[in-house]
């Protein structure tokens, strides 16, 4: 199973992301340190769409993405003197997205298990979006299926098969092997087609 | 079972597309996320009251226009080593770029448009806090000499980019004033641009053709 989506779709959002920064990054870098607002209004430009994907693919919520990208970006422009440019500005920029998003997500949730019923499932998951509200049976429950996989699964999986990351860009953001990058995909899949079995079944029946 | 199969990765596929879905581009709140940003990663900036003199600012405002212009102009004509005087139409202005291929111009302007939307966005927040820092306005400075070469160029002989570019050329004329302008004129300029920039949609329409121009890219 190479590409579940249309390789079209994934190509497009790959191509956008490829072709959007068109400023010279360690000019830029340079101005921002300097105190040059529109410097990092441009830098801002340059990455913000790609984060607040990622940010909303993360957590299904409109308000959380917003909020998380945010404090991204705020992150990154007070710790951008520790930049130094080893590693893509865009690959650090993501690093503290998913450390954002992960950290946040964590109190997200334990909120919810205190606020919620505990027998109710939803509470361990992300936030859902008023799309999947208008489609309650199947969607849902295929949702739910991705928002059961293991974390680090669940990135890999959003960021490789939804957002067209390449494992090259996914092993650098998330500090490991390109390798485990793989593995990590090709287990999300196996189990989440393990889960949509039962689906399936139903679904003919 | 390979039906099966099929009808499982019919699912996988479905679940893949659906899930949180964000929304497009376009309708991703960039402006009042960056607000926030600015807010702060790049605080401390001071507050100044607010006056009024919109006839003096208005009149000055479209002899700068035609003063720059016309400076630009003797530049290119001088330098060709051609007499001193305004040329007939638009089309047979000599230019710096005007020889270049359509395609070499349009990353350039692309990026040139781009930030030219980011200097105007940023304005307000500047223009608010005291005089715009000297980066900011080197930045207008540049875009304005930019504004004006490319009305000379290809790219000013499209009506609609010209029109924009025109639109353009007048609100940087009137940043690149804030500089010399003391309070209260400062903050009369700033409403004088700020119209400008409501009535003619610059910012949208900059953002519009600089898409364009990186989808042509």
């Amino acid at each position: 199973m190479a590409h579940l989506i249309p390789s079209s779709t994934v190509t497009r959002t790959a191509f956008a992301l490829q072709t959007t920064p068109q400023v010279n990054e360690p000019e830029l870098i340079a101005r921002v340190l300097a105190g040059d607002r529109l410097a990092g209004r441009e830098l801002y430009n340059a990455h913000a769409p790609r984060v607040f994907r990622l940010a909303y693919r993360l957590t299904g919520d409109a308000e959380l993405a917003r909020e998380f990208t945010q404090d991204t970006f705020v992150r990154a422009f007070q710790r951008l003197a520790d930049f130094r440019g080893d590693a893509a500005f865009s690959t650090w920029i993501h690093r503290i997205t998913i450390t954002v998003v992960a950290n946040a997500m964590r109190k997200v949730r334990r909120l919810r298990e205190r606020e919620t019923d505990l027998a109710d499932l939803d509470a361990l998951h992300p936030v859902h979006s008023s799309a999947r509200r208008l489609d309650p049976d199947l969607r849902e429950r295929l949702a739910k299926a991705i928002d059961a996989l293991p974390e680090i699964y669940r990135i890999t999986l959003i960021m490789h098969d939804m957002e067209g990351y390449t494992h090259t860009e996914i092993a650098d953001v998330l500090g490991v092997a390109e390798g485990t990058c793989k593995s990590r995909l090709s287990a999300a899949r196996a189990q989440l087609r393990a889960a949509l079995a039962d689906f399936a079944k139903e679904y003919e029946s | 079972m390979t039906d099966g199969n099929d009808r499982v990765d019919d699912l996988l596929r479905d679940a893949l597309r659906s899930y949180n879905t964000p929304p497009g581009d376009r309708e991703i709140p960039l402006d009042d996320m960056w607000g926030s940003i600015e807010a702060q990663a790049f605080p401390g900036r001071r507050r100044t009251p607010r006056y009024a003199h919109w006839f003096s600012l208005a009149a000055a405002l479209v002899i700068g226009v035609g003063i720059g212009r016309l400076s630009l102009v003797r530049g290119h004509e001088a330098t060709a080593g051609a007499p001193l005087t305004p040329p007939a139409t638009v089309a047979e202005r000599p230019s710096a770029t005007a020889e270049l291929p359509a395609q070499q111009l349009d990353p350039a302007t692309s990026r040139y448009l781009g930030q030219a939307a980011a200097l105007l966005i940023a304005l307000p927040a500047e223009a608010n806090v005291g005089r715009p820092d000297q980066p900011f306005m080197k930045r207008a400075n540049e875009l304005l000499l930019t504004t004006r070469l490319l009305l000379d160029s290809q790219s000013g002989s499209d009506p609609a980019m010209r029109n924009l570019l025109e639109d353009l050329e007048l609100v940087l004329v009137q940043v690149v004033r804030l500089e010399k302008e003391r309070e209260p004129s400062r903050r009369t300029e700033m409403e004088l641009i700020q119209q400008a920039l409501d009535q003619r949609d610059v910012i949208p329409r900059l953002r519009s053709a600089a898409s364009e121009y990186a989808a042509d890219d």
